[in-house]
């Protein structure tokens, strides 16, 4: 499964399915403070993930 | 299925029907789709206007629109909590503070919101009222701010809300903006600013403000648009990194996501001692400011002092 983080960077994880909240905690980032997408749908964190799904980590605060 | 657990597919069912769930609310340990959460959420909006009698008859409501995520969901929420009612009327306002690189894109979503949605909307500029843009202002003394914007902006959206004919000023605080101001005013020791009610008449402002999300958290409010596919993914505040609050939120994210309902108690407790403390003038005696007339603690108020110290 590919994994985009919020500063565009993305990383290939192989391995057995898991949740996208120990993903989240693999990257070492609240969930909190991000929204987490799976082929474009908003999912909690946890949903299940692997093979070839795309998860895509936003950061949700902007400032200002 | 209604439960927290995925299923064979992994994917985890809402509460309440068998729609796919978009966020589990973490005091309820609920599972909701999309459609039910935008109810829950906005009934709890709802709420939170009605127990603090935030909107009355006859409100024209400036409502504070950056085009962000938290006034993008304030907009869309009022939009369809005030409709019903046809003598309350809604006025974007949108303050440009000119910073490169940043607020264009966020006003240009602003004004196609507010067109999409046929709200009335107003634009002001720190250029236009002050002179000189934010980035001008800030030449030699960046780390100052968001404490210069944050008076600006709020001098920027008086003055449009009184020009308007606002009776009530509806700004997007949420839940982590509200514990966090209270976190950062106790670490400063400013009692007077802890327990302001800014709602009130006796605040810094001649129009009552109300906080309509100040219940919802931002992880919320970002799952909300993000669901209805109105989430602004807009650059960060180039002066974010700057601000005491960047690192506040950091924290105060971490202990709440560790120590569930952090949040909430905190501001819970402010609220508890803004009221114990009802009528004890702890910033002194509220006099009007000889520039402006808006209420201030001395002769003259911060902005006026601070416009003063820019021209």
């Amino acid at each position: 499964m590919i994994v985009i983080l919020p500063d565009s960077s993305s990383y290939d994880i192989c391995g057995d399915r898991c949740t996208v909240g120990s993903i989240l905690e693999r990257f070492g980032i609240n969930p909190l403070e991000v929204i987490v997408s799976v082929g474009g749908n908003v999912v909690p964190e946890e949903w299940v993930v692997g093979g070839s799904d795309t998860i895509r980590i936003i950061r949700i605060a902007h400032g200002g | 299925m209604a439960t927290s657990d995925p299923g064979n597919d992994g994917r985890i069912r809402c509460a309440l029907c068998n729609e796919l769930s978009v966020i589990r609310l973490r005091d309820r340990n609920r599972q909701l789709c999309a459609e039910h959460f935008a109810a829950d959420l906005s009934e709890r909006v709802r709420e939170t206007i009605t127990s603090h009698a935030m909107i009355a008859p006859g409100d024209r409501i400036a409502v504070a629109f950056s085009g962000g995520k938290d006034s993008t969901a304030l907009l869309l929420l009022l939009r369809d909590l005030v409709t019903a009612s046809d003598d309350i009327t809604l006025v974007a306002i949108t303050v440009d503070e000119g910073i490169a690189g940043y607020r264009s894109d966020t006003i240009r979503s602003a004004e196609s919101l507010a067109e999409e949605l046929g709200i009335e909307q107003v634009i002001v500029s720190f250029s236009g009222l002050f002179g000189k843009d934010l980035d001008a202002i800030l030449e030699s003394q960046k780390e100052r701010a968001c404490s210069i914007c944050g008076i600006l902006r709020r001098k920027a959206l008086l003055s449009a809300a009184q020009a308007a004919g606002a009776t009530k000023i509806a700004t997007g605080h949420n839940l982590d903006d509200e514990a966090q101001s209270v976190l950062m005013n106790a670490l400063r020791g400013d009692l007077a600013r802890l327990v302001r009610d800014s709602s009130s008449r006796s605040g810094d402002c001649f129009i009552p403000r109300i906080k309509p999300l100040k219940d919802i958290s931002e992880k919320e409010i970002a799952v909300f648009l993000m669901a209805r596919g109105r989430f602004p993914e807009l650059p960060e505040c180039p002066y974010t990194r700057y601000a005491l609050r960047a690192e506040i939120r950091s924290r105060l994210s971490s202990l709440e996501y560790r120590h569930p309902g952090t949040m909430k108690r905190l501001v819970s407790g402010k609220e508890r001692l803004t009221s114990v403390l009802d009528g004890i003038p702890l910033g002194g005696a509220i006099n009007r400011c000889r520039e402006c007339g808006e209420p201030c603690s001395g002769t003259v108020c911060q902005t006026c002092q601070l416009i003063a110290s820019l021209l």
